[in-house]
């Protein structure tokens, strides 16, 4: 497989066949003596900051944490990603996992309470 | 029978959208500094569109992909903020220009400045995105478009030299204003090559659940859709061209429109003007606003339907919402409607490489078109689009200053 063509940027679909987010970030594990091994997928927009700029990344954390918003990506553990042919997908349920925590909060703050939502 | 009725459904759909704001004041604009002689931009321009238009469809129906959805994949995030980028600000302006002639149909009706229209048309829109599905856009506002075809009614009752009409598909050398003539060209390329129309179309073909199935009814959309637009484009020009060319009257501003129709249909060219310009307004406002939330959902890999219940996919919902306060905040301003049009058409030409070299590469991959890859023609002409989109992105801006007025 190779990563970058075949996971990275790729839909993510939960376990249930919802839109989760996108592959965000491959994270590696390399120990000394051994060949790197992949250990999660991320998804959150500080990894996508850093692919654009690290010091993007780094101010955006700094906002985010300066307002107590969680600014770390979510990752999932590679065992539980399945890579298909453009598709990836997460044996997760999306909806309880930190990768829908903003639409969880836009829908019941904002989105919710207006009429005919 | 069923398929016959898809088509011609999918044609007065696809034509939604393509009859705007910029395409009537750049063909109109041409028409009466240039009499016919602009006519091969919009036949240029609607061979380029056809061909992307039915790329993105095929494309679509083939691997179940947009086309933004796919440029994420292939391209990777940096592109795509890109793209995205670029996207943003070309359709705030031209949503801006848009909502700008809801507002103005709405002055020539009322009398009312069109500024004061700004926020119910905003409004307006806002509230057909939140409890509209995507077959009431689609369909509903497409249909009541048809009012445009009195441009083509007008064009022929009013008798034009069709000899000349001929002649003006052919591109020419002008004869007078060169600077302000290929500007002219420039903004109606900008205006009938619109991202916003081939993008939609992807979606729009998820949306509809179109299948492999659809490769061929794509194909007979896309280009009876893209045709019968540039058509009436056309008819805009040859009406500009004999009414206002003779009389030595340059389009200035949005209020001059209804002379148009006015010479040819009486107190009812009048109405039928301002009914053309307020519902193809409003139907490309409600396509690009849909669009851009399509974008940014698809960027981003969030959930994405418009005939979804605003509080299922919250984020989308926020993402139009977004869209739709930002546009109207330039509109309010106050800014001449028709600046914010010929501005937007320029820049609009100025970015097309960016979401047009992806076709290229695309229409070419095997894991998602499969055996419906692109052949030598299609490739050959979507590489001269390219080098078409390449001179428009060099030489836009420096026309926008030196032959923009």
């Amino acid at each position: 497989m190779n990563l970058v063509r075949d996971c990275l940027d790729k839909q993510i679909d939960d376990r249930s066949k919802r839109r989760m987010g996108r592959v965000d970030g491959i994270v590696l594990e390399i120990e000394p003596g051994r060949p790197p091994r992949v250990a999660y997928v991320e998804l959150g927009v500080k990894t996508l900051m850093n692919r654009l700029s690290s010091r993007l990344g780094t101010a955006l954390a700094k906002l985010l944490e300066s307002r107590h918003i969680e600014s770390a990506p979510y990752r999932i553990p590679w065992g539980k990603i399945k890579v298909g042919l453009n598709t990836v997908h997460a044996d997760v349920e999306a909806e309880k996992t930190p990768a829908l925590e903003w639409e969880l909060w836009l829908r019941k703050k904002v989105i919710g309470r207006i009429p005919g939502a | 029978m069923k398929k016959i009725v898809e088509i011609a459904l999918g044609i007065v759909t696809s034509v939604g959208g393509f009859l705007e704001i910029g395409s009537i004041a750049t063909a109109a604009q041409a028409g009466a500094d240039f009499s016919f002689q602009l006519i091969w931009a919009i036949v240029l321009g609607g061979l380029c569109i056809i061909f992307l238009v039915e790329q993105a469809g095929r494309f679509s129906a083939v691997s179940g992909r947009t086309i933004p959805d796919a440029i994420r994949e292939r391209f990777g995030f940096n592109y795509f903020a890109f793209l995205y980028l670029v996207l943003a600000l070309v359709s705030l302006l031209v949503l801006a220009a848009e909502i700008g002639g809801v507002c103005i149909a709405l002055e020539l009706a009322t009398g009312i400045t069109f500024q004061w229209w700004t926020v119910p048309a905003a409004l307006l829109i806002w509230l057909v995105m939140w409890k509209g599905t995507f077959g009431i856009i689609e369909k509903g506002v497409s249909m009541l478009g048809l009012v445009t075809l009195s441009f083509v009614a007008g064009a022929f009752i009013i008798h034009p030299p069709w000899s000349q009409v001929v002649r003006g598909a052919l591109p020419s050398l002008p004869h007078h204003d060169s600077v302000h003539y290929w500007f002219v060209a420039v903004s109606i390329l900008g205006a009938t090559i619109s991202p916003y129309l081939y993008f939609f179309y992807s979606s729009g073909a998820i949306e509809d659940e179109w299948k492999e199935t659809h490769v061929g009814i794509n194909r007979i959309i896309a280009t009876g859709g893209m045709t019968f637009g540039s058509v009436i484009s056309i008819a805009v020009l040859v009406l500009a061209a004999m009414i206002f060319a003779p009389a030595g009257v340059k389009v200035e501003h949005y209020t001059q429109l209804p002379q148009l129709l006015v010479p040819v249909f009486g107190y009812w060219g009048y109405w039928l003007l301002v009914a053309s310009v307020g519902i193809s307004c409003l139907g490309a406002a409600l396509e690009i606003t849909l669009q851009m939330a399509y974008l940014t959902a698809q960027g981003f890999g969030w959930n994405w339907s418009e005939s979804q219940p605003p509080h299922a996919e919250a984020r989308f919902a926020a993402a139009y919402t977004v869209t739709i306060i930002l546009a109207a905040l330039v509109t309010i301003t106050g800014i001449d409607p028709l600046t914010i049009t010929i501005f937007s058409m320029a820049l609009t030409a100025a970015t097309l490489p960016v979401s047009i070299v992806p076709f290229l590469f695309l229409m070419n991959d095997y894991s998602y078109v499969r055996v419906y890859r692109n052949g030598w023609f299609s490739n050959a002409v979507v590489i001269v689009i390219i080098g078409i989109a390449f001179i428009l992105a060099v030489v836009s801006i420096p026309l926008q200053i030196f032959g923009g007025s």
